[in-house]
């Protein structure tokens, strides 16, 4: 194998990874403030492809107020789902919170999924482009200009995020609230508040993801299976609820994918990234940068 | 004299309810179970026991799923490709070597059981939402590999299967399939009524006291898991010869999720809590098929109505009838 072509695939790993990274974080975030393991985030991401299909075919909006359009409207209806759903069951019953609110996402997605499929019919609803023309990063291979912009884009809000976690006061409360719930409530935190704005938060990453995404993969009800394995993945490779580590995990998992895929093909590339999953988790149960976030082996 | 041999008779009877009442077959249990064995004889209308077969089979599913969830209080997020795996064993069996699909229902249980070992001794030890996220990649790829062996398993295009019968009629299907699924229930009641059950149930509600009192969780959960896993092959067997085709589409996670779902709505930790919501769920559904996605909308919202409102189900359900029936009864003696 010729060394541009690795240096290719590098690339191809990186772009690819900077929006497993955006997805994963949310994904993190969710698991660490709230302690849900998140299923239904693969159909955020459908839901910001479609309202960025919405803004730009009906509103004839330009790329950037699509994808704008799409991140208010994830965070919308994330804010929604919290209030109609995981309020209602905190407020009944904290028993078995994790398993009982991960299936209660694997509900969310089969309705949301559906609801998708009843609205929008199984139909593939995309553009072909939002930037014309393609960069040209190497001898034998040019990247279009629309995967380079979405990277941009990931990046740019993981920056974003990441400044807001840390400076300020409503980042800070996020932060105290996933690293002691009960002492954050001590110094007057409001955590229902905290709760809903990292559930709406989480999906708005994830609809920016999905609308930026537009051209590479258009909407259609099922989009979100193969982003949610993908960050579900970085996510337990890291360790459940680092959201920092999640970053850097997006783009190893970008980077796994496409060599296993280049150089398996598909079908064993999901053996693989299992394989070496399964052999890290047996060695590092906490994940490659687990500290012991709320215990990861038996309580 | 007469009396005499009376005596031993009610004593023989008593004995043997008590016997069968361990089994988990209550008399109104097994009134049901005979009207259910009966119920195809009288029916002539091929699309209905299509029905009662589909609905038996996703029944018996539930029920080894709830073994898991409902005692141990681990999803086997995989389950569906524990169900394919087994399947597909025994129709690889049957298709290159010509086995039957009676040794290959053995085959295929211990095929899944096997994995089921395998994914249970690496992932239970960690907590419960892990091993249900590995058991789903575990299904995932297994998924993607079978699509992607397409020299043994025709990936997409799907193996043809011998069936278990030469006929196609649904009836003689139904009595392979009920023998199977009450011995799966009996099976599994049987084990969570030993002493197994108790450090099952012992697990699944607190662990730091089941490991007090010297229970080794890891362990009883690999079990419990393998179980599960053997069974839903033995499942996959029977589905890969009733239907005739297989296709890598039978280890999708949304059959995984129609199967949880009838487990919860049917109430956890029941066993036959799944097997009548089966019997309740599918036939309306497949009634309500003009609806088409507003159909599993529905499907989706009643898991969550389910799981926040009623985490009980079905079983739950049962349960407060049958404590207000006894209330009821008990209501005159004070009067007395």
């Amino acid at each position: 194998m010729e060394l541009s072509s690795l240096w290719d695939l590098v690339i191809i790993g990186i772009l690819r990874g900077g929006m497993y990274a955006l997805m994963a974080m949310g994904l993190a975030l969710v698991f660490g403030v709230m302690n849900i393991c998140q299923f239904a985030h693969g159909e955020f991401y459908m839901i910001g492809a479609y309202m960025a299909v919405f803004a730009l075919k009906v509103f004839g909006l330009n790329p950037f107020l699509a994808i704008l359009l799409a991140m208010v409207g994830g965070f919308v209806v994330g804010v929604l789902i919290e209030r109609g759903i995981f309020y209602p069951l905190r407020r009944r019953s904290q028993e078995e919170w994790v398993m009982n609110t991960f299936l209660l996402t694997v509900g969310l997605s089969f309705v949301l999924q559906n609801l998708a499929l009843l609205i929008g019919k199984a139909r593939y609803r995309g553009v072909p482009t939002y930037w014309k023309g393609t960069i040209r990063i190497s001898p034998t291979m040019g990247v279009s200009v629309d995967r380079v912009i979405g990277f941009l884009i990931a990046i740019v809000t993981i920056g974003i995020f990441g400044l807001f976690l840390r400076r300020t006061q409503m980042g800070r409360a996020i932060r105290a609230v996933s690293q002691d719930e009960r002492g954050a409530m001590l110094v007057g935190i409001d955590l229902d508040k905290i709760h809903t704005l990292t559930f709406g938060l989480s999906t708005m990453l994830t609809g920016i993801a999905g609308a930026s995404l537009l051209p590479i993969t258009q909407a259609y009800p099922a989009m979100g299976a193969g982003p949610l394995v993908a960050s579900w993945f970085v996510v337990i490779l890291v360790g459940l609820g680092n959201v920092g580590g999640s970053i850097i995990g997006g783009f190893v998992v970008g980077m796994l994918q496409t060599f296993s895929y280049y150089f398996l093909g598909a079908g064993w590339q999901d053996t693989v990234s299992l394989s070496i999953l399964i052999l890290i988790l047996l060695f590092k149960p906490s994940g490659i940068f687990g500290t012991e976030v709320k215990g990861i082996l038996e309580r | 004299m007469q009396k005499a041999e009376r005596i031993p008779t009610i004593a023989l009877k008593t004995h043997l309810l008590a016997r069968l009442e361990s089994l988990g077959l209550s008399p109104l249990a097994l009134t049901l179970l005979a009207i259910l064995a009966i119920a195809p004889l009288l029916i002539k209308d091929e699309y209905i026991l299509h029905l009662m077969v589909v609905s038996l089979f996703f029944g018996a599913q539930a029920m080894a799923f709830d073994f898991t969830v409902g005692f141990i209080n681990v999803v086997n997020f995989g389950f569906a490709a524990f169900v394919g795996l087994g399947g597909y064993t025994s129709a690889l069996l049957a298709v290159k070597l010509g086995c039957s699909p009676w040794i290959g229902l053995i085959a295929g249980a211990v095929a899944a059981g096997m994995l089921g070992f395998l994914t249970g001794i690496l992932t239970l030890r960690l907590r419960g939402i892990f091993a249900a996220v590995m058991a789903w990649f575990v299904g995932l790829a297994l998924m993607a590999l079978t699509a992607a062996m397409v020299d043994l398993t025709r990936g997409m295009l799907g193996l043809h299967v011998p069936l278990f019968l030469d006929t196609t009629a649904r009836r003689p299907y139904f009595y392979i399939l009920l023998p199977m699924a009450i011995g799966t229930y009996v099976a599994l009641r049987t084990v969570t009524n030993s002493h197994i059950g108790l450090a099952f149930r012992a697990i699944g509600q607190n662990l730091g006291a089941a490991r007090a009192s010297g229970v080794d969780p890891t362990r009883y959960k690999v079990i419990n898991w393998t179980l599960s896993c053997a069974f839903a092959g033995l499942l996959g067997v029977f589905y890969a010869h009733f239907i005739g085709i297989l296709t890598p589409d039978v280890m999708h996670t949304k059959h995984t999720v129609e199967v949880l779902a009838l487990s919860y709505i049917g109430g956890r930790g029941s066993l036959w809590g799944g097997l009548l919501a089966a019997f309740l769920v599918i036939p309306i559904f497949e009634y309500l098929k003009p609806l088409m996605e507003i159909r599993l909308i529905i499907y989706g919202l009643l898991l969550i109505l389910t799981m926040i409102f009623y985490p009980g189900g079905l079983a739950g359900l049962f349960q407060r009838i049958g404590e207000l029936i006894g209330r009821q009864r008990e209501k005159p003696e004070p009067a007395q």
